[in-house]
């Protein structure tokens, strides 16, 4: 039994950290806890990436407090973390063996636990027959697979994934996933990082919502849900006036009104009684309408706002 | 201990891989020797050489210039790694950043030395090479300068790949210090005949001390002519050590994207 065994895998206090004069985290606080499958999501720029990067490198931040399974970062902690990168971070010139074999090296593992685990990842991840084809003739979801594979090769307690399936197809998404959710059916905490908020719906048990550095909500998909109503109506409208708006919102029927661009989002109890009246509003400025029933990307716009990526469904 | 010599194997294996790497470094001084050799040799018969015929005398130069051409094609394996992004998944490993650096630059040591003793072996049957130690001594003698050379230029392209952003800039600094340090170290004419000023520049110049040892080692048939080991041996290996600990001082940090 490890010390600290159950204090979160990560705990953030007031984290401040700037690139130059800009502060990429401004007062980030965060409770991370232990065997969950935890996500930030935020605009490109909110300062997820480089929470994690904090994280991964074991890097005690100049303001703030950080620990990482209950412990200041440190370089000795790294052999408990496993990290996968957003972009591809493999030598072309190795096989998928090769690279296994270093990096257990790195991580301090025996010979032969190096050589079990490297064969029974191989296999997991779909690569035993190509553990020993250069890495450049892989395609780009078995790379994806490959660098699971590599966080995963030490058995860390905390798995931090940086935008993990960016540029991967629907099956290797699943694929990527699944092999993210067996670790954490064996306790290991997972903590990643999305704009795809469909994505992080599907997945997660806890997120935050991070913008501008800090973290603005936080908590379970449901209650980062609540106070929203049953359905969202998305509705393209041309040039909704402030004064329409307003009448929009006023509505009995409606809820929380966000609007960005020319995309207006309603939360609604009833969209059947809604939609007339806002075709009533609009008239024939209204170009769609799309109702669903309340997800993650509407808390998100809800308390967060801004553009952020929504696709059907992680496939 | 073991993740150095991991890693060192691993980018061995990569230059091993990389054929245009591994053969290009030997290729050009090899073509150099042969050409420029034999040119000079048949039409200007240079009659001030110490010993020998000037395909001989170019022999050390040749090996010279292999090692500067190796370390600086090693340094493209600091740029693959920065740029595939391996460098950044080796910067979360729990080792230090310094093991990593040494694994590689080790590996880069390794194959300039290599190559440098594969040209010698090469153009030796060819040249007419004084041995004055005999050849076992001789080439064990030559070993220990390449090794030592190659440290010294691992340790400087070390430094310099760290600073310097892009693989061109890199290129471009090292072709510019290295060439000419290359003209007056030797190579290719003594430096005892040179007007002062050209031999102040040549005796200020490290890779002198190598292109001398060498040919005291495998040309000559007395080392009269020559500065001699005795001050070649402690400048080369001085030399070495201040410019591998300069290049193990500076730490690579990409960031998170990886640049």
């Amino acid at each position: 039994m490890r010390a600290n065994a159950q204090a979160p895998a990560v705990e953030a206090r007031g984290v401040v950290f700037a690139y130059g004069g800009r502060r990429a985290l401004d007062g980030l606080t965060l409770e991370v806890p232990r065997g969950s499958i935890f996500g930030l999501l935020g605009p490109n720029g909110s300062g997820k990436s480089t929470f994690l990067s904090l994280v991964a490198e074991m890097r005690p931040p100049p303001e703030g407090s950080l620990r990482v399974l209950g412990e200041p970062p440190r370089r000795a902690l790294r052999r408990r973390v496993g990290v996968v990168f957003q972009e591809n971070s493999l030598d072309p010139l190795m096989t998928p063996r090769e690279v296994l074999g270093l990096f257990a090296r790195l991580y301090g593992l025996r010979k032969e636990e190096a050589r079990d685990r490297a064969e029974r990842l191989l296999a997991a991840v779909g690569l035993a027959e190509r553990a020993d084809d250069r890495i450049d003739t892989l395609s780009g979801g078995m790379r994806r697979r490959l660098e699971a594979a590599r966080a995963l090769l030490h058995e860390p307690d905390l798995l931090v994934l940086d935008e993990p399936t960016t540029g991967v197809d629907a099956a290797e998404r699943q694929a990527f996933w699944a092999l993210a959710l067996e670790a954490r059916e064996r306790g290991t905490t997972v903590l990643f990082a999305t704009n795809d908020l469909a994505e992080a719906d599907a997945v997660c048990e806890l997120a935050a919502f991070v913008r501008d550095g800090r973290v603005v909500a936080c908590g379970t998909p449901a209650e980062l849900k609540r106070g929203l109503r049953g359905e969202t109506v998305v509705v393209d409208w041309r040039d909704p006036s402030e004064e329409e708006l307003a009448a929009l919102g006023a509505l009995p029927e409606a809820g929380e009104v966000v609007r960005d661009g020319d995309t207006v989002r309603v939360s609604t109890d009833d969209a059947s009684v809604l939609v007339p009246k806002l075709f009533a509003l609009a008239g024939r400025r209204i170009t769609s309408v799309q109702i669903h029933p309340t997800t993650l990307a509407d808390a998100y716009f809800a308390h967060v706002g801004g553009r952020v990526r929504e696709r059907e469904g992680i496939g | 201990m073991g993740a150095v010599l991991a890693l060192a194997v691993r980018d061995l294996r990569g230059v091993l891989r990389s054929r245009s790497q591994l053969y290009s470094s030997m290729l050009t001084p090899l073509l150099i020797l042969l050409f420029l050799g034999t040119g000079v040799s048949h039409g200007l018969e240079p009659a001030n050489l110490p010993a020998g015929d000037f395909t001989a005398y170019l022999v050390a130069g040749v090996v010279v210039m292999t090692s500067v051409f190796s370390s600086t094609f090693s340094s493209a394996s600091y740029y693959r790694d920065r740029d595939t992004g391996m460098l950044r998944a080796l910067l979360v490993t729990p080792r230090h950043p310094r093991a990593i650096v040494l694994g590689k630059s080790l590996a880069g040591v390794a194959i300039g030395s290599l190559q440098a003793m594969v040209v010698l072996a090469l153009a030796a049957p060819f040249s007419d090479l004084g041995w004055q130690y005999g050849y076992v001594r001789g080439a064990l003698l030559a070993l220990g300068v390449v090794v030592a050379l190659n440290l010294l230029l691992g340790g400087l392209a070390q430094a310099l790949a760290t600073r310097i952003q892009t693989m061109q800039g890199f290129h471009l600094v090292m072709n510019l210090a290295l060439f000419p340090l290359l003209f007056f170290s030797g190579a290719f004419f003594p430096i005892r005949d040179l007007p002062v000023w050209l031999e102040g520049l040549a005796l200020a110049n490290p890779l002198t001390y190598a292109v001398d040892a060498l040919h005291v080692a495998v040309y000559a048939n007395d080392s009269s002519e020559f500065l001699g080991l005795w001050i070649d041996l402690p400048v080369i290996g001085g030399l070495a050590v201040a410019a591998y600990a300069a290049g193990l001082a500076r730490m690579p940090r990409p960031t998170w994207s990886g640049r």
